[in-house]
């Protein structure tokens, strides 16, 4: 429907948004139904409502924090790169996390869940920053030039986390840690998530102005943008969502790639009005992965990130190979 | 004076050379029987169990890994030459420090075609499953090989009354779930896996049938234990077999979920030596050291 520059009509003023929406919001409900049903405990019994609260609802809760934010994450990401094909946990920023939380790991072992997020944060918010540097001296007639750089980028900065683990001996430990999966989820230990809820309000809040920021540095500032406080807050909404996330639940992949660009292929670029769409594409998304996680191997659990790369890549080679719809 | 005795010393040698050879014996190890000079005087060691069984019997090891897990093997540091990782071997210091035999073993035995380049290597890995009689039969082969058979007679006969006790101690205390933390992620080992022995040899009932035999285990959710609601919890805290001072096992199943299992209400929680199980399992001391934590864990909890 839309060429994916420019600002767009809003999308309320489509027909097929109602629709969709009406369908959407079935399905989301059927999938928080399902995952509040689905485990190994059994919620008939004497200690179902327990076993509800502190299991079921913690994961599901989890689970939908960690999509949304992610895909927000990723809608950002893409918006700073001004490029279709990038998101934080393929780009750098995820191995950054992970290169942060290995730090606090060997610097003081016994730091807390919150330390050790706040460590994969600055380390993810330097790696981005570094990414964005280097992504910008691209030549912006070459765009397939950014999504491959991505990927070597992301694939350095995993060497260098890898050969510092290695060192340390703590290689298959950073593994299992930094390996997407819920199964470890219930209360208490996945609230640190609630901050990817507030990330999502932020991003919201300055819509409009990443928006604008996609136009490009200069128009951005001819239409009176603090370009560089943007790309700052840019940075530090997708860095914060890649810490918090990695250092509680692990890296998952994928959410942050094909919920934006799916989204936007279908209902345009402008920000403010993708963004709940986006946040709740990506929060289905890993959902209906974890519930897949759970039940494949049932009652042994999958890891979601490997789930997710299995679904992310499937839709991402949809994406690539189907043509773009144009008016 | 001197010519003489060195003429002497060298006839030593010589003979010593002479009977070594002379008695080149067959010896089982975990890719069948290999035929060896038996007495090797110098030699390297990649496998943390081997290690441990070995330096049990009073034989020197010129060459061991740069890290030996194992507090009790730790004095091996300062008397022995390090030649690589268990992962990885360093095939130059090994040439220099020119060994008669290198034995591998479990996470070392992939290396087995590297290092035979440089000498003789033999596998002497041990199953996770018949993992005490294995660990008697390599007493006793290592005994043959180093000529050390008195030494591995009395080995032998103290790890039989550890199992015996063992025995004795889980007999008729209920079923137990195997269960090991990663930071904050658990898994669990049934019967089949590498710590299966538990259950088949000792004879502990598992607290679910059917478990996958997946060597690391199958990854499970606090629900799953709070299902299976074992009467005995034998845990295993993977960071701290590795050594990297993390989040321990303890604050891992501290929750409302294993809380509510048989098991932890009865402070039926048995904390293994990690390194010694996860690591070391078959050596002589190490599996020693286990089987005593079992009798301890199931003779406190009643």
């Amino acid at each position: 429907m839309s060429v994916p520059t420019g600002l767009h009509p809003s999308p309320r003023a489509r027909p097929g948004l109602r629709l969709d929406l009406a369908a959407a919001i079935v399905l989301f409900a059927a999938l928080v139904v399902a995952s509040l049903l689905v485990g190994v405990g059994d919620l008939g019994g004497a200690g179902g409502l327990q076993l509800l609260v502190v299991s079921r609802v913690p994961r599901t809760l989890a689970a939908i924090l960690t999509g949304a934010g992610l895909a927000i994450a990723g809608l950002v990401m893409q918006t700073l790169a001004k490029n279709r094909f990038v998101e934080p946990m393929t780009a750098g920023t995820g191995q950054a996390a992970g290169l942060g939380i290995l730090a606090m790991t060997i610097l003081a072992p016994g730091a807390s869940i919150a330390l050790k997020s706040l460590a994969a944060t600055v380390a993810a918010f330097a790696g981005t920053a570094l990414f964005l540097a280097l992504v910008r001296r691209l030549p912006p007639t070459q765009p397939f030039l950014v999504p491959l750089f991505a990927i070597v980028y992301g694939g350095v900065v995993g060497a260098v986390t890898t050969a510092v683990a290695w060192e340390t001996d703590l290689l298959q430990y950073l593994d299992i840690w930094t390996n997407g999966e819920f199964s470890a989820v219930m209360q208490g230990r996945y609230e640190l998530l609630w901050v990817n809820a507030a990330i999502v309000a932020a991003a919201w809040w300055v819509a409009d102005r990443l928006t604008i920021l996609s136009l490009g540095r200069d128009t951005a500032v001819g239409l009176g943008l603090n370009y560089a406080v943007m790309l700052q807050a840019g940075l530090a909404i997708v860095a914060l969502v890649a810490g918090v996330t990695v250092a509680t639940v692990g890296a998952i992949p994928f959410v942050g790639l094909v919920v934006p660009a799916l989204v936007a292929r279908r209902y345009g670029e402008d920000v403010r009005a993708v963004l709940p769409i986006i946040a709740a594409g990506g929060a289905g998304l890993v959902l209906a992965c974890d519930l897949l996680a759970r039940v494949v191997r049932f009652p042994y659990e999958l890891p979601v990130g490997t789930v997710l790369a299995v679904v992310g890549a499937a839709v991402f080679l949809a994406v690539i190979f189907a043509r773009p719809r144009q008016t | 004076m001197k010519f003489p005795l060195s003429i002497l010393a060298g006839s030593v040698v010589a003979l010593a050379l002479g009977t070594a050879a002379a008695s080149a014996t067959d010896i089982e190890t975990a890719t069948g029987a290999v035929e060896i000079d038996r007495t090797p005087k110098t030699i390297a060691v990649y496998d943390i169990a081997a290690l441990d069984t070995i330096n049990a019997l009073g034989v020197t090891v010129a060459g061991v890994p740069d890290r030996l897990f194992l507090p009790e093997l730790q004095p091996l540091a300062r008397t022995a030459e390090v030649v690589g990782t268990i992962f990885e071997p360093d095939l130059e210091a090994l040439n220099a420090l020119a060994p008669d035999l290198v034995v591998v073993g479990g996470r070392s035995a992939r290396q087995a075609s590297e290092t035979a380049r440089v000498a003789q290597t033999i596998d002497m890995t041990i199953d996770g499953t018949e993992l005490l009689d294995e660990t008697l039969a390599r007493i006793e082969t290592y005994g043959i090989l180093f000529g050390k058979e008195d030494r591995a007679e009395t080995l032998a006969a103290t790890l039989d009354e550890d199992i015996a006790e063992a025995r004795a101690a889980v007999e008729g205390k209920g079923d137990a779930l195997i269960i090991m933390t990663n930071g904050p992620k658990i898994s669990v080992y049934g019967p089949g896996t590498r710590f299966g022995w538990l259950h088949s040899e000792l004879g502990i009932p598992p607290a679910v049938d059917d478990l996958g035999a997946g060597i690391h285990g199958d990854a499970v959710s606090f629900e799953f234990v709070a299902s299976a609601n074992p009467d005995w919890l034998i845990v295993v805290d993977r960071a701290a077999a590795i050594g990297s001072g993390e989040q321990n096992a303890r604050a891992t199943l501290d929750n409302v979920l294993v809380r509510g299992t048989k098991a932890w209400s009865e402070g039926h929680v048995i904390y293994l030596p990690a390194a010694d199980f996860y690591i070391a399992a078959g050596g002589a001391d190490a599996t020693g050291r286990i089987l005593k934590a079992i009798t301890e864990g199931f003779t406190a909890g009643k």
